[in-house]
């Protein structure tokens, strides 16, 4: 399986030296679980992405980046540095958002901030308001009077806060509502401008799809494949739903490139299509439609499509 | 609203676990101060008073000694009887046991720990600023209970003079800080805030109860060694001021926890 690929990072980012290097990395725990053979190298630079369902060992890996656990086996490298010997040193050049992201709720983000900046080392006040006025967080309330959204916010500007050479994060836009999303979306893009290495965990694929350049897909603790974000979404299929003002005839997608199946019931037409979606939607518009919807796939039907047709 | 500047006195990890508990601590300073108040103003009419010696004559001798009840007229034998026989030393040990707990395990249990230790801070150290706020708090609590006694009490014409009273109430801080830095390590070894609490003042009782009763049960008395609270407070402080040999024993346990609670820190896996 495809798990030292190497291929080309995100455009722009200029290939440089590799930052997390994981050699057969494997974490067992005593209730079951865990993850096994993981090898992974991850170059300054990209934005890479952790894909799977949950309990799949996203978190497990993160945590054991961050010598939060320790391997069974295998060995982790950061910086070229030992995970574990040099965490002190590692984690000088990293900022990290918990999955469950807690925070010292007697504190306002002003103090959990200031305590934080310390820790880092002692970052400038000075450079953490941009941040704060970025995502317009207020600082001043306790955070246990916080919505959830906010929250994240304060996690977010601890993580960032000082520039960090690398970013981990932890399903960092799980459960928050769509306008923190892009904002959190955009804070990531602007790190990987600047030639930063951001590694983020999700379990959906569109949202891995804004933000990374390659793509880990993780199932049952282990490696499933390594993917370019534009071929994976390129392989995984589209799920199309036609409505049509009459029972279409069954042949009506026959024809056109990359339907892969395609079923009537009633008046709707139901397809799936993988790679381009342009032959579709001028066959489509050339006739009258009442309604339309497109789908991603779930994330099963993306893994069934590694098992199906096995990658070389 | 002004966003230029940082908060003040919120850097390090142990200032930052005091603030966290400053209602509560100052809390447990004033009940500290206003239970020695209340036995220094009642002391007035119990001293030089000889109904009250005789009323203690009628005690058995086995409880006098379960109880440390001893001369109640005289300033040390009521400081002895009414504040260290039991009450002070336990609420310091209470303090320093609940804190002690919520400073490895209970930072577990809220999971803010996962962030704390992405920081470039060592394990070790983290351990080490916690145990210095205990220390800190504990001494704090110690400091409040020798002032209130040492200044006040001579205002009821209660003397003890400074040295057996600091000899005492530095029987009782070391007494608590031994199983604050206990329930510390058993936290930092396990992350479970209960176990840590249970665990450590069940020891604190047991240790009371083999010093106690070594002064009844014959069987006992070669084990009375075991006891921390016979390092504090077994060679009558109140009578004798310090004892070295007694307060060095503790001390050792207490550096020999934060070793321990190190080492049991630096290997564990903080999973969930």
């Amino acid at each position: 399986m495809a798990t030292q690929t190497l291929a080309s990072s995100q455009g722009g980012s200029t290939a440089g030296s590799v930052v997390i290097e994981l050699a057969h990395v494997a974490k067992r725990y005593r209730g079951g679980g865990g993850v096994s053979d993981i090898s992974l190298s991850i170059q300054q630079g990209e934005v890479f992405g952790f894909l799977g369902p949950n309990g799949a060992g996203k978190t497990t890996i993160i945590r054991l980046l961050l010598d939060l656990i320790r391997p069974n086996s295998g060995t982790i490298k950061i910086f070229g540095l030992d995970s574990r010997a040099d965490s002190v040193e590692i984690h000088r050049r990293l900022g990290y958002i918990p999955g469950d992201l807690a925070l010292y709720e007697r504190f306002t983000p002003r103090e959990i901030l200031t305590h934080f900046a310390y820790l880092r080392g002692g970052i400038a006040w000075a450079s953490i308001t941009p941040l704060i006025d970025a995502l317009n967080l207020e600082i001043d309330r306790p955070v246990r009077a916080m919505s959830k959204g906010n929250r994240q916010k304060v996690g977010l500007v601890a993580a960032f806060m000082g520039e960090p050479e690398l970013l981990l994060l932890d399903e960092p836009t799980s459960g928050l509502d769509p306008l923190i999303q892009q904002q959190i979306h955009e804070q990531v893009r602007r790190v990987a401008q600047e030639g930063r290495t951001v590694f983020l965990s999700s379990h959906i694929l569109s949202e891995v799809g804004e933000m990374a350049g390659r793509v880990g897909l993780i199932r049952n603790g282990r490696l499933v494949a390594v993917e370019n974000v534009i071929d994976l979404q390129r392989r995984s299929a589209h799920l199309i739903d036609v409505t049509f003002p009459s029972p279409p005839d069954a042949n009506f997608l026959g024809a056109v490139e990359g339907v892969q199946k395609s079923e009537v019931t009633g008046n709707v037409l139901h397809a799936e299509v993988t790679g381009d979606l342009n032959p579709l939607i001028a066959r489509i518009a050339s006739t009258r439609i009442n309604d339309l919807s497109i789908r991603e796939p779930g994330l099963e039907e993306l893994f069934l499509s590694f098992y199906e047709q096995p990658h070389e | 609203m002004n966003r230029s500047r940082a908060s003040r006195g919120l850097h390090t990890i142990f200032e930052r676990s005091l603030r966290e508990i400053r209602r509560s601590l100052a809390g447990w300073m004033a009940g500290i101060a206003a239970y020695c108040l209340v036995l220094l103003a009642m002391y007035p009419s119990i001293h030089g008073n000889k109904d009250f010696s005789k009323l203690l004559d009628v005690f058995p001798e086995a409880m006098r000694k379960l109880f440390n009840l001893s001369d109640y007229t005289t300033g040390a034998g009521y400081l002895r009887t009414e504040v260290f026989s039991f009450i002070a030393p336990l609420l310091l040990a209470i303090f320093a046991i609940l804190w002690g707990a919520d400073l490895t395990a209970g930072e577990e249990e809220r999971r803010t720990i996962d962030a704390l230790l992405a920081t470039p801070v060592s394990r070790r150290r983290v351990i080490l600023e916690k145990w210095l706020a205990l220390c800190s708090a504990t001494v704090l609590l110690s400091v409040v209970l020798e002032l209130v006694l040492g200044l006040i009490g001579p205002l009821f014409r209660l003397h003890v003079g400074w040295a057996p009273l600091s000899a005492v109430v530095a029987g009782s801080c070391l007494f608590a800080l031994s199983f604050g830095t206990m329930a510390m390590t058993v936290g930092a070894g396990t992350g479970s805030r209960g176990l840590a609490r249970g665990v450590t003042g069940a020891l604190a009782v047991a240790t009371y109860l083999i010093s106690t009763l070594a002064q009844l049960v014959d069987w006992l008395k070669p084990w009375e060694w075991t006891s921390l609270w016979y390092h504090a407070f077994g060679s009558d402080p109140l009578t004798n001021s310090f004892n070295v040999g007694h307060l060095s024993v503790l001390v050792a346990c207490i550096v020999v926890l934060v070793v321990l609670a190190t080492m049991l820190f630096d290997r564990r896996d903080f999973s969930n």
